[in-house]
């Protein structure tokens, strides 16, 4: 086999610039896969149901966006318990959000000038958000030093990398964020430090005492009257607990107690809270999932299809004549395929460990804002899938092409030739 | 060699190919036998049927009717896979345009029949140089075929048909591409394979100069043996 193994190499020597021109067809399809099937595995992932330390979202039930009022807050913390033998959720093990979407111009609200917050206590961004909870020691101390700061100095803001790029600030630099979605709330920030590249990039954190003080100012400088929405200021609640079973307890304190009924609140895990913000981008996801995928395949099939029915069909005489010297139909079969096998698996490995590369350590992950992801990793798996992509779609496109190579009858073609 | 037990025996054979509804008898009701260690010649004119007589002799076509024999083995009856393993042992083949492996070195053509047998490096490259030897090519092993005369790429052909040592070996106008110095010198060298290493030869050729060198000439016209001439009567 691995005499036959050499014919392979030197077949595919034998014309570098098709040769070539294929392997680059195929990686640029294996890096577009790559991209795609990144995103869809981080959904899968972030959708996907645990059954131990897993987060709950409390929220609305019937509004989205889900807008409770902040007194729905300590307890809903707590897990709503009342009684000795309800679980209470230690304090550490829970956190609330509050939108906050601003913009540096009031006159011209754009994209490049906005930026979107979770306004929260400033703790808990160590403690119980996603991926900055698991941070190495290095990115953790400074995260840790930044919250400090936050917790000194109450208009201190954490700004993600791209939002600091996108606004053209710094670490250190003041703003005036001008409401959006609080109409009239301006809030004056000290950026105090950043997130780690990654995930929170195109994002901010303030504190929430710094948005909850911002609304009874309001109401004081409009003689007692609340702020639209200050009766409307917690958007969700985290909650983490240890197992299903303590979360189905949680879940019926909190679907059972009086206090949550106008408005009414659901809980769910954060699996099925997170698929349910998917919703919205339920067709997007389906036609990545199903149609520009298999798209893609199918093109990168087709391109290596062509280029091994040319050689195919430029080597007639070379096959018949391999035929005259013994080697067997399969043989043929097996030559060709293995040609593609090996053109296609090597430039799906490049492909994908190129973009796993260059994606995480040069690009900071793949830019796609979806839902409230921002950025996506490209992960380890890649070096699985684009070899894998390469050799699928190479089998495919190399079958009918060495099908025909294995059935070239050799009198017929020295016929042809004479 | 009239005492020699025959080597190929041709037996009633039919070849016809249909062409829409029309049937086109390629050989009709052809017989033979060829001894162990002769050299014969097949000659007749363009649509006679030498090429698809020697085809079916060397197990790349299949008659129609009738039964070929070589060396005992009814190649008739084999499969296309098992005539493959048969050829690989049992016949090499020298084709008019030499048919090598642009891309291969002339020690790697002479090679290629050899990979698929059970060998060893060591044993491949032995029987490759022994072969190249006997054709005069052991300071060209590693030329490829582009750096090589048409008579020099003849001999390689040559080489890798006899590089498995196969009983019989079956060549298609073997000098028609060459010039006439280098068609002697090739017809030399067949005729070397017979004397020196009893290879039984069969070679259809247009060029009686060519045929004179062979024991036996048989004569083909629309597929059926018209004549036979004796060495030296040509």
């Amino acid at each position: 086999m691995l005499k036959l193994s050499l014919l392979l190499l030197q077949n595919l020597a034998r014309n570098p610039v098709r040769t070539a021109l294929t392997m680059l067809g195929t990686i640029v399809l294996v890096v577009a896969v790559t991209f795609i099937w990144s995103i869809l595995t981080f959904l899968d992932e972030a959708t996907a149901e645990k059954n131990s330390n897993l987060k709950a979202i409390v929220s609305e039930q019937w509004r989205v966006p889900s807008q409770m009022p902040q007194s729905y807050a300590r307890p809903l913390q707590e897990g709503a318990a009342r009684d000795a033998d309800d679980y209470k959720v230690p304090p550490q093990d829970s956190m609330t959000w509050s939108f906050f979407g601003g913009s540096l111009d009031p006159a011209s609200k754009t994209f490049e000038n906005a930026m979107f917050a979770f306004c929260l206590e400033p703790d808990k961004l160590l403690t119980m958000m996603d991926e900055l909870d698991e941070l190495q020691p290095e990115p953790k101390a400074e995260l840790a030093a930044a919250v400090e700061r936050m917790k000194k100095n109450r208009r201190g803001a954490i700004v993600g990398r791209g939002a600091l790029e996108k606004l053209k600030k710094q670490v250190g630099d003041r703003i005036v964020l001008h409401g959006i979605n609080y109409k009239d709330i301006n809030l004056e920030l000290e950026i105090v430090g950043t997130f780690p590249e990654g995930r929170y990039d195109p994002l901010a954190a303030i504190n929430i005492e710094y948005l909850i003080a911002a609304l009874d100012v309001y109401k004081r400088e409009h003689r007692g009257t609340p702020h639209p929405l200050e009766d409307k200021t917690l958007n969700l609640v985290w909650l983490r607990v240890p197992d299903m079973a303590t979360f189905q307890k949680v879940s019926q304190q909190i679907s059972e107690s009086p206090s949550f009924t106008n408005p009414a609140v659901k809980i769910e895990t954060q699996a099925a809270g997170i698929g349910t913000w998917m919703e919205a981008y339920r067709d997007l996801i389906w036609a990545f999932r199903f149609l520009i995928a298999p798209a893609i395949i199918a093109t990168l099939a087709s391109i290596i299809a062509n280029a091994i029915s040319i050689s195919v069909r430029e080597r007639q005489l070379e096959f018949a004549v391999m035929k005259v010297l013994g080697f067997r139909p399969n043989q043929l079969l097996g030559l060709v395929i293995g040609e593609s096998l090996l053109l296609g698996g090597l430039a799906g490995l490049i492909g994908s460990a190129g973009t796993l590369y260059i994606v995480n350590n040069y690009f900071g992950g793949i830019k796609f804002p979806i839902a409230f992801f921002g950025i996506f990793m490209i992960p380890t798996a890649a070096l699985v899938w684009g070899p894998a992509i390469g050799i699928g779609a190479s089998f495919i496109g190399s079958f009918l092409p060495a099908w025909s190579a294995r059935s070239v009858k050799a009198a017929e073609v020295f016929a042809k030739v004479a | 060699m009239p005492d020699a037990a025959p080597l190929v025996q041709v037996r009633h054979v039919h070849k016809f190919f249909t062409r829409g509804s029309e049937r086109v008898d390629v050989l009709q009701d052809l017989s033979l036998d060829v001894p162990a260690a002769e050299f014969l010649g097949l000659m007749g004119p363009s649509g006679s049927g030498k090429t698809t007589l020697l085809n079916l002799i060397a197990g790349l076509d299949s008659p129609s009717e009738g039964l070929v024999r070589v060396a005992d083995k009814e190649i008739s009856a084999m499969s296309e896979a098992q005539l493959a393993r048969w050829r690989t042992r049992s016949v090499g083949f020298v084709f008019q345009f030499y048919h090598l492996m642009s891309v291969m070195s002339a020690f790697r053509n002479v090679e290629l029949p050899l990979l698929l047998l059970p060998l060893s490096a060591a044993q491949r490259k032995k029987q490759v140089l022994a072969a190249l030897d006997i054709v005069g090519l052991s300071d060209r092993i590693h030329h490829k075929p582009g750096q090589l005369s048409g008579g020099q790429q003849q001999r390689v052909g040559i080489a890798r048909a006899l590089v498995t040592d196969p009983m019989l070996i079956v060549a298609d106008e073997p000098t028609g591409d060459l010039d006439s110095k280098s068609a002697e010198e090739i017809l030399d060298l067949l005729q070397e394979l017979r004397t020196s290493l009893g290879k039984t030869i069969i070679m259809v050729t247009h060029d009686p100069r060519a045929a004179s060198r062979a024991d036996r000439v048989l004569h083909l016209e629309k597929g059926r043996l018209v004549n036979e001439t004796r060495a030296g009567a040509l």
